[in-house]
């Protein structure tokens, strides 16, 4: 099946793109990777009137860390570059788990962690991720840029906040408070196969005792969750055997997942917490940020 | 729209309709037909090209999108009479069958030659996991590539 | 060993003629065909299992710029000739056969059920004409699984049978059912079931149809398993003379049954053409190929065995239901084959078979390949049951069953004589290659550290070709034809109605034929795909090995005589006396009276001889099969299976394959590790799956999931010496085997390391979440084993 047709623009600075976007109105798409948008428009789901490439945009394919440990992630940042990237490796172990698992490794050199994030997929990885780390979405927009705090971006099923005439221009991962520790794990039936389940489970660590958690979970809902209960049954403790096991189990109720031809509802919310005690057991016995 | 880019090293330039998608102008446009269509929903690699120096997949990329940029595809494989390693080991271990989803896998493993000129057969195995063949059962597709690994490293 | 001329190239792994233009992108698929003035078909399809059709509206459609025609199901009707299914004519399936038009007409009987074809300037304005077609649906019950459409209650998809049964009810009995099941020690029930899954080929069904309207030549360029079945079934329906109408095939990419003659949309292209006079080409795109192609299997089986204490299985008494979908296609021939084949290789004292067909609203069915395969998975994972309960070894199970080799051979409950069948020794080698003792012990170490572990071993024997009876007229495959000719360029050159899509006969019998009639492999063009020069013929059912290998072999050495005849008038010696050698016709021993094949056939061509000298250097050879024989082989599976997540790993895959002589192991090989992994494929990743309401979820390749390059183990392949059968030609075919064996090998390999929680299965797809409902529910399975009288109650299937 072959996409409807669309006006097409490839703007090569931001405010030509948000003044196209703002002239298109609701029926304008941004075009990062492509991986989801190009698909979606062949089966004709998604049938944009306007279509804003956004790859010709300069200076956006970064992913860094200011000197306080802030880490950002351009819009043309692709998954390739975060799977290959030094600087992941060393300090991001949840980011560093998940980005492997992301897709299949062709789509994987160009799609988009940003892209990924707009697309507001429930069962997307790295809402997840970016989640349970914290983090934010800068948008650029005719009056400047905001932060979005991961939180509020995403407003349901691939809904988000943007405004029509604003640009995700980047992703922020704030720093750690502490030492990091964390993993994502992915129930995938096969490469390339969207996750039956996902958890994000990112901690910062000061000795034993966890600072700050975060835990979300892919796929076992509307949109992307956040497990609360199950990051502050961790928070003040340390990683015990009892704290583990209180995180699973929280965040298994956490998850609202359906039945259907991947498994029974009954069968994912296990598989959340089975994954959430695995990844904590993994931390706790590996040092810090060194964690899968 | 006006589109210019370079495939196989020719230069081309091609007035198409945005919603045109890279495989088919390769394919229809240019006569590049050695790579193919294979699904809907971007899983099954058979139309696999190297867009600059990156493999992708060509049925989800827009034609416009690759306007100014270079393309590379299983018909720029060989130099000249002489195949590129990868296509003669997918000869010498019997690597393809019906060879549909062939030059998708076997541009896939000349990225991975230039990038781990010695991988093992499970990094092999991941590279192409993107990629879907229904007849060899994946295993003579990795022993060619190891096979060119060896050849080029001189073995 | 087969008693060839030479063996300079039969036996060894010669590299393929195929592979140079595949390799280089140089490859002729049907999509690669562009015509002048080509125009392109897209089809509005049903987007509901069951409905009426009230109206089609196809007047917005024909506005849009680029469009050039639209019809719908009543337009085709009038333009072609009614009529039913081709390919079911030809399979000569019994009883009334559905209603079938190349649109729907009155009704939908299928979520993709063609409705309308729009034809435009592009696939993608024929897309956009697609969306502005509007038909009307009036709903009706829809008919989702074979239970309700077995029940007579259940709303009829076609009108002219009345009901949903398709195949109706039949019942066959071999030997004393009765006596059998009341002397065993034990009875056992089971209820065995294989899920509906699917062909897949990468490259789906299509076709370019030509018609001259100044010839009145319809040109039709397809993809497909026979030019002639397709040419067949374009005759028949667009109401053409033989002579009008000619089909070609290129490239092909993958098939596995799928393409065997012209299906519904491919024929309503056709009819599209001839109306226009314009080439139309129409090339499924992948939620098509997943939604309306074609399926298969979806069977079910009630199973009583009738078991001694000490392990012997004396009889099968098995009701078998077939689901075949909206269009039965082949399906109605896929019971007779399995009750032929249920016995496999084992000693049966009885066996009962009783089978019925039904329609359902899913997509039509099809052969995929070994379409019989549930009777060895069946077979097989009874065998374990069965051993499971008694607490006998798998191994040892069906080493005891096993009909031993004897002369006369035994004769399979169900008529074939099991000539040259090797299964004990299969059995044999696999367990020794797979180190059963060393890994019951590995098995125990990781079982202690919470490592499940299983092994799995099954049989299995193919008819590829089948042994000839005692009292048969003609082989089990029919025949086949071949014709040969010498050219003028020295070369040989092979007319084949096998239309290859992956199995490398252009390399194959060109194999054969070089050794026999004594040309450099390299001086041997094999033609296929073009019904004006090849005879009828058909690729599928593994006969191509024996089939076509044993006509290339004979035809060879009939040409080489013509050819040896008449050089022996030309060089004025015997031709008792001459050989032909590395393309050379010479004098035994005398090198130097060597002349060049080349040289001959120009000679002949020249014309200047005689009537008494037959200097056509073409012959036609028939091949009936020989004395047949069996292929079969076992095969082994190591897997862990992870309990918390239900992630079913393969760690180890062992073949031992007997599959007479190898013409090519490299290509022998291919076959058989590419069956696997579809196997592989369908146990614990693929199912074409419908909701209750008969909805399609499965449509496309984020939901039909094929095995990558991460989930298809290497697979370690060893090959057994074989009994030849016949003087010349011991070739078998390895097409299907591995798709056959390889379900029931994983399964028992995933029953066996789930043992400690005590679960039994008796179904084939086992997906991470079915596998945790079994190690959920295992112990509560109910136990359906009926006490013998006086004997003690058994556990059973469910």
């Amino acid at each position: 099946m072959y996409p409807s047709r669309f006006r097409y623009e490839a703007p090569h600075t931001v405010a030509e793109a948000i003044r196209l976007l703002a002239a298109g109105g609701d029926n304008a798409k941004v075009l990062a990777g492509g991986q989801s948008l190009v698909p979606l428009m062949k089966l004709r789901f998604a049938a944009p009137e306007l279509v804003v490439d956004i790859n010709n945009l300069p200076g956006l394919s970064y992913h860094r860390a200011d000197p306080d440990g802030t880490l950002r992630i351009g819009a043309l940042c692709r998954h390739a570059d975060l799977e290959r990237s030094a600087l992941l490796a060393g300090t991001q172990p949840t980011m560093a788990a998940a980005a492997p698992l992301i897709a299949d490794p062709i789509v994987r050199n160009r799609g988009t962690l940003v892209g990924s994030l707009c697309h507001a997929d429930p069962q997307g990885d790295w809402a997840s991720v970016v989640l349970s780390l914290g983090g934010s979405v800068v948008a650029e927009g005719p009056d400047g840029r905001r932060s979005i705090p991961m939180t509020d971006f995403v407003t349901g099923p691939f809904q988000n906040l943007l405004a029509p005439d604003e640009i995700a221009v980047e992703a922020v991962i704030p720093a750690a408070q502490g030492e990091r520790r964390g993993g994502y794990l992915k129930l995938e039936r096969r490469v390339g196969d969207f996750a039956t389940v996902g958890v994000a489970v990112s901690l910062e660590t000061a000795g034993e005792v966890v600072r700050r958690a975060g835990i979300a979970l892919t796929g076992v809902g509307a949109s992307t969750i956040a497990a609360s209960a199950a990051a502050a049954a961790l928070t003040g403790h340390s990683l015990t055997a009892e704290s583990i096991a209180a995180a699973a189990s929280a965040a298994a109720e956490a998850a609202r997942p359906r039945t259907d031809h991947r498994g029974s509802a009954e069968y994912k919310r296990h598989m959340v917490a089975t994954f959430v005690e695995r990844i904590l057991t993994r931390c706790s016995a590996e040092p810090a940020e060194r964690a899968a | 729209m006006k589109v210019t880019l370079t495939v196989n090293g020719t230069e081309y330039a091609r007035d198409v309709e945005p919603r045109l998608l890279l495989i088919h102008l390769l394919r229809d446009e240019l006569g590049l037909t050695g790579s193919h269509w294979g699904c809907d929903t971007s899983n099954c690699g058979a139309c696999v090209v190297w867009l600059d120096d990156t493999p992708v997949k060509s049925c989800t990329v827009l034609a416009v999108m690759a306007d100014g940029h270079r393309v590379l595809t299983v018909e720029g494989l060989a130099n000249g009479a002489s195949l590129d390693p990868v296509q003669q080991g997918f000869a010498h271990c019997h690597g393809l069958q019906c060879g549909f989803c062939t030059p998708g896998m076997m541009l896939t493993a000349r990225w991975l030659l230039n990038n781990n000129p010695h991988p093992s057969s499970y990094q092999v195995r991941e590279a192409i996991s993107g990629q879907v063949c229904r007849c060899t059962g994946y295993e003579n597709i990795v022993k060619a590539v190891l096979w060119a690994a060896e050849y080029e490293a001189g073995g | 060993m087969a008693q060839i001329a030479a063996q300079r190239y039969t036996g060894a792994s010669i590299r393929r003629s195929e592979d140079p233009r595949l390799l280089t992108g140089r490859g002729r698929y049907v999509d690669d065909i562009k015509l002048p003035g080509m125009l392109h078909a897209a089809f509005v399809r049903s987007p509901l299992a069951h409905a009426r059709v009230l109206s089609v509206d196809v007047c917005a459609a024909r506005a849009l710029p680029g469009v050039v025609a639209a019809f719908t199901g009543a337009d085709l009707e009038a333009m072609t000739v009614p009529g039913p299914d081709a390919l079911s004519t030809l399979m000569g399936a019994a009883g009334p056969t559905p209603e079938f038009t190349l649109l729907a007409t009155d009704k939908v009987r299928f979520a993709g059920d063609p409705v309308a074809v729009v034809i435009a300037e592009s696939r993608y304005l024929a897309e956009d004409g697609c969306e502005l077609v509007e038909v009307d649906y009036d709903e009706l019950p829809p008919v989702a699984s074979a239970d309700f459409a077995l029940d007579p209650g259940s709303p009829p998809l076609f009108a002219n049978l009345g009901d949903n049964i398709a195949r109706s009810r039949s019942r066959n009995e071999f030997g004393d059912i009765a006596a059998t099941f009341a002397g065993a020690d034990r009875v056992y029930d089971f209820r065995i079931d294989v899920h509906r899954h699917q062909n897949v080929p990468m490259e789906g069904r299509g076709c370019v149809a030509s018609y001259d309207p100044d010839l009145g030549v319809l040109t039709m360029h397809a993809a497909t398993q026979s030019v002639h079945v397709a040419k067949i079934a374009v005759t028949m329906r667009l109401g053409m003379e033989p002579d009008k109408v000619r089909v070609l095939a290129g490239d092909i990419g993958g098939s596995f049954g799928l393409k065997i003659g012209a299906s519904r949309e491919e024929l309503a292209t056709a009819a599209a053409s001839r109306a226009l006079g314009r080439p139309v080409k129409w090339v499924e795109d992948r939620t098509e190929n997943l939604t309306a192609s074609g399926q298969a299997r979806e069977e079910s089986f009630n199973v009583r065995a009738a078991v001694s204490n000490d392990g012997d299985l004396l009889g099968l008494d098995v009701t078998m239901v077939i689901d075949t979908g909206s269009y039965p296609g082949m399906g109605g021939m896929v019971p007779a084959i399995i009750e032929a084949m249920l016995p496999g290789p084992y000693k049966l004292a009885a066996l009962g078979f009783e089978s019925v067909g039904v329609t359902t609203n899913k997509a039509p069915y099809v052969a995929y390949r070994g379409p019989w395969a549930s009777e060895t998975f069946v077979r097989e994972r009874v065998l374990d049951l069965i051993a499971k309960d008694l607490g006998l070894d798998p191994l040892e199970i069906r080493l005891r069953n096993a009909a031993p080799r004897t002369d006369p051979p035994a004769v399979m409950l169900t008529g074939r004589p099991l000539a040259g069948v090797t299964t004990r020794e299969s059995l044999e080698r696999v367990a020794k290659l797979a180190d059963i003792p060393a890994f019951r012990r590995r098995q125990a170490q990781a079982r202690a550290q919470g490592r499940y572990l299983g092994i799995g071993v099954a049989t299995f024997i193919e008819a590829a070709p089948g042994p000839r009876s005692p009292e048969g007229a003609s082989g089990p495959m029919g025949s086949e034809s071949m014709r040969l000719r010498l050219d003028e360029d020295g070369f040989v050159v092979l007319f084949t109605g096998q239309m290859p899509h992956g199995q490398s006969h252009q390399t194959t019998l060109a194999q054969i034929a070089a050794d026999e009639f004594g040309v450099p492999f390299e001086q041997v063009r094999v033609v296929v795909g073009d019904t004006d020069v090849v005879p009828f013929g058909l690729t599928g059912g593994s006969r191509s090995a024996t089939m076509t290998g044993g006509v290339t072999l004979h035809g060879a050495r009939r040409l080489k005589a013509k050819v040896l005849d008449f050089a022996s008038h030309l060089m004025e010696v015997s031709a008792m006396d001459l050989q032909i050698t590395d393309g050379n016709v010479g004098v035994r021993g005398d090198p130097a009276s060597a002349v060049a094949v080349s040289e001959i056939a120009r000679q002949a061509a020249s014309g200047e001889f005689g009537a008494d000298v037959d200097a056509r250097l073409e012959v036609e050879a028939v091949f009936d099969g020989g004395e047949g024989g069996w292929s079969g082989g076992s095969h082994c599976a190591v897997v862990e299976v992870d309990v918390e997540t239900g992630i079913v790993t393969v760690e180890r895959y062992v073949a031992v394959e007997d599959c007479g002589v190898l013409i090519n192991p490299a290509v022998v090989e291919g076959q058989i590790r590419g069956g696997v992994a579809q196997g592989i494929g369908a146990v614990l990743l693929e199912r074409s799956a419908y909701d209750a309401d008969g909805n399609f979820q499965s449509a496309t390749f984020m939901d039909y999931l094929l095995p990558t390059a991460c989930d298809v183990p290497r697979i370690e392949i060893e090959h057994l010496q074989t009994v030849p059968l016949d003087a010349d030609v011991n070739f078998r075919g390895v097409g299907e085997g591995g798709m056959i064996v390889a379900p029931p090998t994983i399964v028992n390999a995933i029953e066996d390391a789930l043992s400690p929680f005590g679960v039994r299965i008796y179904e084939q797809h086992l997906p991470p979440a079915r596998i945790l409902e079994l190690i959920a529910t295992a112990g509560s399975a109910q136990p359906s084993g009926s006490a013998q009288p006086g004997r003690s109650a058994q556990p059973g299937g469910r």
